[in-house]
């Protein structure tokens, strides 16, 4: 009985102290799993440094203790010991800095770090005193492709923008769309405006419908794709604008065509009763002039082709 | 020697003056023709989305586009043989304008089949046919370099259309960038203004005072010679068109059937288009199969369409030397059997500098046989039947043309492989190669035996009638002397 009390009571506790870093208005992750940190599962990364740094990205889903190795094969000095640190984002993560042997002509690192929100991912580093260091990515699945040309469309319209997350990388547990609204980012709801909002997502892609669009709409739209331990966001821009917009090129063209036609019809027809006019006198004259021309011709082919026959 | 069209047309044609107008007239209609199809998949991703279809019934609007295209054909050939070549460009350049116009507004999917499919592919084909058609009627000796500047319409205005529409879909979304595209359509319209019909009768027929029997020998040996090539003179049409069945003879020439030269040309060409295209469309898939990035292979097709773009012209300046113009189909089977070789070596070539080379070459031979498809037939049938020589032949080449890629595309997905879709096309081009050169050696041989029959025939009766003139003017000059 009183064990199970306890569990409780280290729960609500767990719960007290993660409240206090939600934060209502930002699009926080969903309250962080009411797991205690040694029941979460491990995980190791390591990585052998031959250079003098090295980026590795790791992509995480879940909350996880992490275990992040480090093995760096020492430069030509090849000191016996050498000061190691850890750092979060560029800080010194405390208590981390230690001394480090030479073992089997390398140096080793290593850390357990708890990573169970979004405020654990970010970038850590392992340092060899000034002189390597490999940096940690850690980070949710990134939305990959991102449009980055806005979308158009028209008042009284309406649109469709979807957000895709790759075959390669694992998919989300759901989406969530936002609008920009100044700096801060506002979740859509379907409930509150279903005539105007309709949000269908499946595994990998989702699509946010907006239905009679008015200009007010355009500005910037967020997909943002859930995992336990943090939301991936992707932005896309939205143009609305009015019919007119295309309807001012579409009639220069048309007016542009018609005058084109009208002038080169009109040309034809000064051109016909300047040669009709001129007709009865130049005629004559003409015709001769081109059968004699023509009979130069036919007459030579013809000798010619008598020839090769 | 079968010479090259000789002008049974009655008229000489100009050869030149506003035929070159024409040309250019010729070349914005057939370019938008030609390019307009293939540069609307601009929008189809996003009209996809907005309509919520899958990627087959987008593409459908292709495919119902070009059928229309091909299948208005004949009705664009019945038009023009009734009506002439301007109204018919100026209808379909209407045609097209209307439909994009409406699809702008479109709320379905069948609401685009419907006008950019049905009634903008119908505007294309009132385009395509009476262009090709009023080229024949204004160029005779200098027709194959006229037809390779015409052609070279299609791969110029894609080049400039492909950027454009990239442009108006960014700046006005795809419901705004059909509106401003119906407009710019209009501009087959001003094609078709400039299609004057031409003056037939400025010039006499060049058949001038007879020198005695020997002139008069040598004009027939120069209209049979034209017989043995192509149709029979105006009279022998006449009389033919008294013997017609019905009214269909008089709007469509049926006849054409029983014309060699157009059955040897329809036969190749019907396998011949099974794998025309398909290598166009596979291109940057296969590209991209190969691991190359999306640019680079998107840059393989502008090396194609640039090529292509250079050897339209410089084919028809070829095609009009006096060494390939009286045996132009022999040039035209080898644009054929050259276009099946660079398919069977295009998988053999490795890498992206490979398929670069594939690309030039591919380029080259896909000009080559453009450039020439239109004016071997006029070379064949003629240009007074050539208007519906060439509604016919669109219609049936349409199954080829609607199969191909589909089919090739499932050779893809069959074998999971693309070398094998370019083998069979390969295959596909280099058969009716061989078989125009092997068809066309006969046909030539043929049309020399004909031609020198006629010959004989023609200085037979000749010799009979000078002598019936002989014995004529004595009988008088006996009747005045006694």
């Amino acid at each position: 009985m009183s064990a199970s009390w306890k569990q409780l009571f280290f729960q609500i506790l767990l719960l007290l102290v993660s409240c206090r870093h939600i934060n209502t208005k930002t699009p926080g992750p969903t309250p962080p799993p009411l797991i205690p940190i040694d029941q979460l599962p491990t995980d190791v990364r390591s990585v052998v440094l031959k250079g003098e740094s090295h980026t590795e990205k790791v992509e995480l889903l879940n909350p996880v203790n992490l275990a992040l190795e480090c093995t760096w094969t020492g430069n030509q000095d090849k000191l016996p010991n050498i000061t190691g640190l850890w750092r979060k984002n560029g800080e010194e993560v405390q208590n981390s800095s230690q001394t480090v042997l030479l073992e089997n002509d390398q140096y080793n690192l290593k850390r357990v770090f708890s990573i169970v929100n979004e405020e654990n991912l970010g970038s850590y580093t392992c340092e060899f005193g000034s002189k390597a260091k490999i940096d940690f990515v850690l980070a949710a699945p990134q939305i990959g492709e991102v449009r980055d040309k806005p979308i158009v469309s028209y008042v009284g319209d309406s649109v469709v923008i979807t957000c895709k997350m790759e075959d390669t990388k694992p998919q989300p547990s759901t989406w969530n769309w936002y609008r920009a609204n100044g700096t801060d980012k506002e979740q859509i709801s379907t409930a509150q405006e279903p005539l105007r909002y309709e949000i269908k997502s499946e595994e990998r892609n989702t699509k946010l419908v907006v239905h009679s669009l008015v200009e007010a709409d355009g500005g910037l739209y967020y997909c943002g794709a859930v995992y336990a331990i943090s939301t991936s966001m992707s932005h896309v821009k939205l143009k609305v604008i009015n019919f007119h917009e295309p309807l001012k090129p579409f009639i220069a063209i048309v007016i542009e065509v018609i005058v084109l036609v009208a002038i080169i019809l009109l040309y034809e027809k000064s051109q016909s009763k300047k040669n009709s006019a001129a007709g009865e006198n130049g005629t004559t004259d003409q015709t001769n002039t081109l059968t004699q021309g023509e009979s130069n011709g036919p007459e030579e082919s013809s000798s010619m082709r008598q020839r090769k026959v | 020697m079968p010479p090259a069209e000789k002008s049974k047309l009655g008229y000489t044609p100009p050869d030149g003056g506003w035929g070159w107008v024409i040309v250019f007239g010729a070349f914005i209609s057939i370019g938008f023709s030609y390019a307009f199809p293939k540069s609307l998949t601009i929008y189809f991703k996003e009209i996809q989305e907005y309509f919520s279809v899958s990627y087959s019934e987008i593409a459908w609007l292709s495919s119902v586009m070009l059928a229309s295209m091909y299948a208005g054909g004949p009705v664009s050939s019945i038009l023009v043989n009734r009506y002439g070549s301007r109204p018919v460009v100026m209808v379909g350049g209407l045609l097209v304008s209307t439909g994009m116009i409406l699809a702008s507004f479109g709320t379905t999917i069948m609401h685009l089949y419907l006008c950019v499919g049905l009634i903008g592919g119908f505007g294309l084909a009132f385009n395509l046919q009476p262009s090709l058609t009023i080229i024949g009627t204004y160029f005779q000796i200098k027709r194959p370099l006229a037809n390779g500047l015409a052609m070279t319409g299609s791969p110029v205005v894609l080049f400039t259309l492909a950027p454009l529409n990239q442009w108006l879909f960014d700046s006005f979304g795809w419901r705004g960038s059909f509106l401003i595209l119906g407009g710019i359509v209009l501009h087959c319209c001003i094609a078709g203004a400039l299609m004057r019909p031409v003056n037939k009768h400025a010039q006499p027929k060049p058949k001038a005072e007879p020198a005695g029997c020997n002139g008069e020998a040598a004009e027939k040996v120069a209209s049979s010679e034209a017989n043995s090539q192509s149709d029979k003179l105006l009279s022998k049409e006449n009389k033919e068109e008294s013997k017609s069945q019905g009214c269909v003879q008089k709007f469509i020439d049926l006849s054409l059937f029983k014309h060699r030269g157009f059955i040897i040309y329809l036969v190749g060409n019907v396998v011949l288009f099974f794998g025309f295209f398909a290598p166009v469309v596979f291109l940057a898939p296969y590209a991209k199969h190969q691991g190359i990035d999306e640019y680079s292979a998107a840059f393989l097709l502008s090396i194609f369409a640039l090529t292509d773009m250079f050897i339209r012209p410089i084919t028809g300046i070829l095609g009009n030397t006096k060494w390939v113009r009286p045996r132009i189909q022999y040039f035209f089977s080898f644009a054929v059997f050259y276009n099946g070789v660079c398919h069977l070596f295009c998988p053999l070539l490795p890498g992206y500098s490979g398929k670069v080379v594939y690309a030039v070459f591919f380029g080259l031979a896909f000009g080559m046989l453009s450039a020439l498809l239109f004016e071997v037939l006029m070379d064949l049938v003629g240009a007074h039947r050539f208007s519906s020589a060439v509604g016919l032949v669109t219609i049936i080449e349409c199954g080829p043309v609607l199969l191909g890629p589909p089919l090739s595309g499932a050779l893809v997905d069959i074998f999971g492989d693309y070398k094998y879709m370019y083998y069979a096309c390969g295959v596909f081009m280099l058969v009716p190669g061989i078989y125009f050169f092997i068809m066309h050696y006969y046909n030539y041989k043929k049309l020399d035996e004909e031609h020198r029959q006629d010959v004989a025939a023609e200085l037979r009766t000749c010799e009979e009638a000078v002598q019936l003139r002989l014995r004529q003017d004595g009988k008088t000059a006996h009747e005045t002397d006694g």
